[in-house]
């Protein structure tokens, strides 16, 4: 299975150097979003503010006020851990065509960015989604942070396994109960849903100051139509619904021009909102996105 | 178009198979995707598309093993024969005793013979013919050919037989001759309809009613009655419409004891008394004159003469030896019968007097000279030392069951009531030359075991009666039927040998020394070998005397030939079917339809639909570059 390959030391030596950059915002003030930077406490000199009822008088700025004859408060600023939650779509869908092990793909991608947020010793979480029996199912690991722990992600990756229904948006409510910080949130999901789950899923996530990053997982077959030619009746992995269909060429074309519809459709939604969006069609392109489509993510070196 | 055996169609139900593995070999495999809405730009398969495929190799299979089917089935075509060549002909006769009546001079299968030759005169050069004869059982004295010569000899040598044709004959002579197209049915009277219509297949049956008059009388029935105590009679019956005047006579011994003339009226049956006989003999009752049948204008009969005869019993039971002897006295009164307890009898004193019958009972002494033996509850010898050896070659005794019941007939319910309770029973084994006329049932399993069997060898006649007769069993007058039976197989014992009356087509068997030398009543002779056994069996198929030559001894077997049905000349003159109008019509220019069966041509068919199929899996394989298919 694909996902193993995310726990081979040659492929974690690729990893090793790489680093998951985050927009850290220089002042709240600025009305950027702030990750990791909390305000008050901490050692590091920020900024001066006007003394507000209720403020801490330890951090009045005596001298100033003895100058100006104003009370100021000096700030400082405290740098904290982001947390990044990289949220793995379980559903049916993702099983089939069986021979992409889209799953696979998922996860090995999902383990390889833990591995790599590990850098900073930010803590790292996997959550595996599936809607089942009309209930979302969250599967969570703890948080890791530093790399020597990054083994644990192993039994989690390893046991997970495909079925229920594709509900990106169920998911993010699920996963927005528990109020944590704002951190990093990577959605991995073949998006195979309506428009409006993803987008309103997305869009919550942002509402909620979490930084996004969307990576959209495809097959090999399925985003190229290859399936072996005749006639046969298609069933849906998840609504189970058939319909009889002749592969073949045009169909195969069809399947791809639906796949690049598809995706075109995520990737504006994600331009639109500063969502990084990257994808993975097919399971041999886990290198290839390793060595180029983490850059677009934020990675650096 | 039709097929031969139509019951072979049900090799069809294969094709049946042969579309389900074509209906589940081209059902569409469902293929699980992520989502359907991947496919929402592919085009959805049309209707045709779904339902009808263009498969060669099925549609190859499918006409190859139809035609194989079609084959099997034994599929033919109708079709016009050729003017001049090729047709088959079936001329199949009759020759019951009804065909040997003679009318105008001439009797009916001389007119059918007659018929027959012209019909094969008028056959064009090419045709072939077969003859087939049927009465008790179809035969085929010709075998079908072009040889008009050998048909020809083969009609001329047709002799009526003395014995009624019988439906199942004329169907089985239908069925040889179903692979004739035309069958030409030479006989007297219109054939049963279930006969032919069964058997006939495909071929056309004509019919040629021959015969035309009804002027038959027949003597029905002789009784001897019993030499000086009751009247003999004898049944004489006229089958015609009109009333007939016959001399009639009787003779005994060839010495004619009456003689007068006979007034019958239209179908009358007369009863023609006569007697009591003074002596016993060989009786004959003759109708003197002219008449259609000559079979059935005599018939013989056994006058019995109760003379003097010699009869041993042995029993070790007085009660028995009592009874035994009763028993032989009742058959026949001028039997001197001797008791004796087995206990106290010698052979070697007894030598000088041979008897006529040796009746044991649960004992067995073999050296004892007498023309016929007859044990009763044999005794069970040790397996090694079977004493029945030379009197009784063959005999065994297996085993002694307590009880049995008699049954009416072989394999049948036992006789109900106490009649049929026996007490102590042998377990026969009986040998091939003895017949076993009672059997009985025993156990929970109703096992059918013989209880009276009877034979002949060259060492005279034999009889056994399996049961035991001690405590005045015989004349237990709840016991009846195994008293009837000891009696008629009594009677039969000490019949006077050398004379048997049968009916014609029955077997007789006689126990003879060597090969035996036949004569039929109408001169011809025949040399028959005995069997192990040392019996000859023949079958008299001609009313009359037949004398049987071997090694100095001389039987003679005197044959009676009636059927009320095969007599009644009238009778046969039934409206006959549009298609048996006599005389025989000419042959067409173009002749009626013949029979061409289509199975050369089905196979051939599907040896190509076959080869075809080859020749595609073999391209098939090539392209996808395998080497062996």
């Amino acid at each position: 299975m694909l996902e193993a390959r995310a726990f081979e030391p040659g492929f974690l030596k690729k990893l090793d150097r790489l680093v998951l950059g985050i927009k850290r915002a220089r002042t709240v003030r600025a009305g950027n979003r702030t990750l990791g930077r909390v305000q008050g406490l901490g050692i590091e000199p920020e900024n001066f503010r006007e003394y507000a009822t209720g403020d801490d008088l330890r951090f009045l700025d005596w001298n100033a006020y003895a100058r100006l004859d104003q009370l100021s408060i000096r700030t400082f600023r405290a740098d904290r851990q982001v947390e990044i939650t990289i949220l793995v779509d379980a559903s049916a869908s993702m099983a089939f065509p069986a021979r992409d092990d889209k799953l696979g793909l998922a996860l090995a991608l999902g383990a390889a960015l833990a591995y790599v947020g590990m850098s900073d010793n930010d803590p790292v979480r996997m959550v595996a989604f599936a809607m089942r029996r009309g209930q979302m199912q969250l599967e969570a690991t703890t948080f890791h942070r530093r790399r020597e722990t990054y083994l644990d992600f192993k039994p989690f990756v390893a046991q997970i396994k495909c079925g229920g229904e594709t509900r990106i948006g169920a998911a993010v409510d699920e996963l927005l109960h528990h109020r944590r910080p704002a951190g990093i949130v990577i959605v991995i999901s073949d998006f195979l849903v309506s428009q409006t789950d993803y987008e309103d899923a997305l869009a919550r996530l942002l509402l909620a100051r979490h930084e996004v990053k969307a990576i959209h997982v495809m097959g090999e077959i399925e985003s190229t139509g290859a399936y072996p030619p005749g006639l046969v009746r298609v069933r849906d992995a998840e609504s189970g619904e058939t319909r009889e269909t002749v592969f073949g060429p045009e169909a195969a074309a069809a399947c791809r021009r639906k796949v690049e519809e598809i995706s075109t459709r995520v990737r504006e939604f994600c331009a639109g909102r500063g969502i990084v969006y990257a994808r993975a069609f097919g399971a041999a392109s886990l290198d290839t996105f390793v060595e180029h489509e983490l850059a677009n993510l934020g990675v650096v070196r | 178009m039709g097929f031969l055996d139509p019951r072979n169609l049900l090799w069809a139900a294969a094709l049946g198979v042969l579309v389900l593995i074509y209906l589940r070999s081209r059902s569409r495999p469902t293929l699980e995707v992520s989502s359907l809405m991947l496919f929402d730009y592919a085009a959805a398969p049309v209707a045709s598309v779904r339902h009808v495929r263009l498969d060669p190799l099925f549609w190859l299979e499918v006409a190859g093993l139809s035609a194989l089917v079609l084959a099997i089935a034994g599929m033919y075509a109708m079709a016009p024969a050729r003017v001049g060549r090729g047709r088959s002909h079936a001329l199949v006769f009759d020759l019951g005793a009804a065909m040997s009546a003679r009318e105008d001079g001439t009797s009916r299968l001389d007119q059918a013979r007659r018929a027959a030759l012209k019909f094969i005169a008028q056959a064009p050069a090419g045709d072939e013919f077969s003859v087939i004869t049927y009465a008790l059982e179809a035969n085929v004295p010709a075998p079908q050919t072009g040889n008009l010569a050998v048909i020809r000899a083969a009609i001329d040598a047709l002799k009526p037989l003395a014995v009624a044709a019988k439906p199942a004959a004329l169907s089985a002579a239908i069925i040889r001759a179903r692979g004739s197209a035309e069958i030409d049915l030479f006989t007297d009277r219109t054939p049963p309809a279930d006969a032919i219509g069964g058997a006939v297949g495909a071929s056309a049956v004509r019919v040629h009613r021959i015969g035309h008059g009804d002027g038959n009388v027949a003597i029905a029935e002789l009784d001897p009655g019993t030499v000086d105590t009751t009247r003999g009679r004898a049944v004489v019956r006229n089958f015609s419409a009109a009333p007939r005047l016959m001399d009639f006579a009787i003779d005994l011994d060839g010495r004619e004891l009456l003689r007068h003339p006979l007034m019958l009226a239209p179908r009358e049956q007369v009863i023609v008394p006569f007697g009591p006989l003074t002596s016993g003999g060989v009786l004959r009752a003759r109708i003197v004159g002219e008449d259609a049948i000559a079979a059935d204008n005599e018939r013989w009969a056994i006058a019995r003469s109760d003379g003097a005869a010699k009869v041993l019993v042995l029993s070790p039971d007085t009660g028995v030896r009592g009874d035994l002897a009763r028993v032989m006295l009742a058959i026949n009164p001028n039997f001197q019968v001797e008791t004796i307890d087995p206990a106290k009898y010698s052979p070697a004193k007894n030598v000088a007097k041979p008897y006529d019958l040796a009746v044991m009972h649960d004992c067995y002494v073999p050296g004892i000279d007498a023309g016929s033996t007859l044990v009763v509850f044999p005794p069970i010898f040790p397996a090694r030392s079977n004493s029945y050896a030379a009197k009784i070659p063959g005999l065994g005794i297996g085993a002694t069951v307590d009880s049995a019941a008699m049954t009416s007939k072989l394999g049948g319910e036992p006789i109900a009531g106490p009649s049929a309770a026996l007490r102590a029973t042998r377990v026969l084994q009986l040998p091939e030359w003895m017949d076993a006329l009672a059997y009985a049932t025993h156990g929970s399993a109703a096992a059918v075991i013989p209880i009276i069997a009877a034979g002949e060898v060259p060492g005279g006649r034999v009889g056994v009666v399996a049961f035991d007769v001690r405590d005045h069993f015989l004349f237990d007058p709840d016991r009846l039927d195994a008293l009837i039976a000891v009696v008629n197989l009594a009677r039969r014992l000490t019949a006077p040998g050398g004379v048997q009356v049968v009916p014609t087509g029955a077997f007789v068997t006689l126990a003879v020394s060597g090969a035996a030398r036949v004569t039929a009543p109408d001169g011809a002779r025949e040399t028959l070998q005995p069997d192990q056994w040392g019996r000859v069996k023949l079958r008299p198929l001609e009313a009359g005397r037949y004398v049987v030559e071997s090694g100095g001894a001389r039987f003679t077997v005197l044959a009676n030939y009636y059927d009320a049905a095969e007599s009644d000349l009238g009778a046969a003159r039934e409206p006959a079917p549009a298609s048996s109008a006599a005389p025989p019509p000419a042959i067409p220019a173009a002749g009626p339809k013949q029979v061409f069966p289509l199975a050369f041509i089905l196979i051939a068919i599907a040896l190509g639909a076959f080869v075809i199929e080859s020749i595609i899996l073999v391209r098939h394989a090539s392209r996808w570059g395998m080497t062996h298919v």
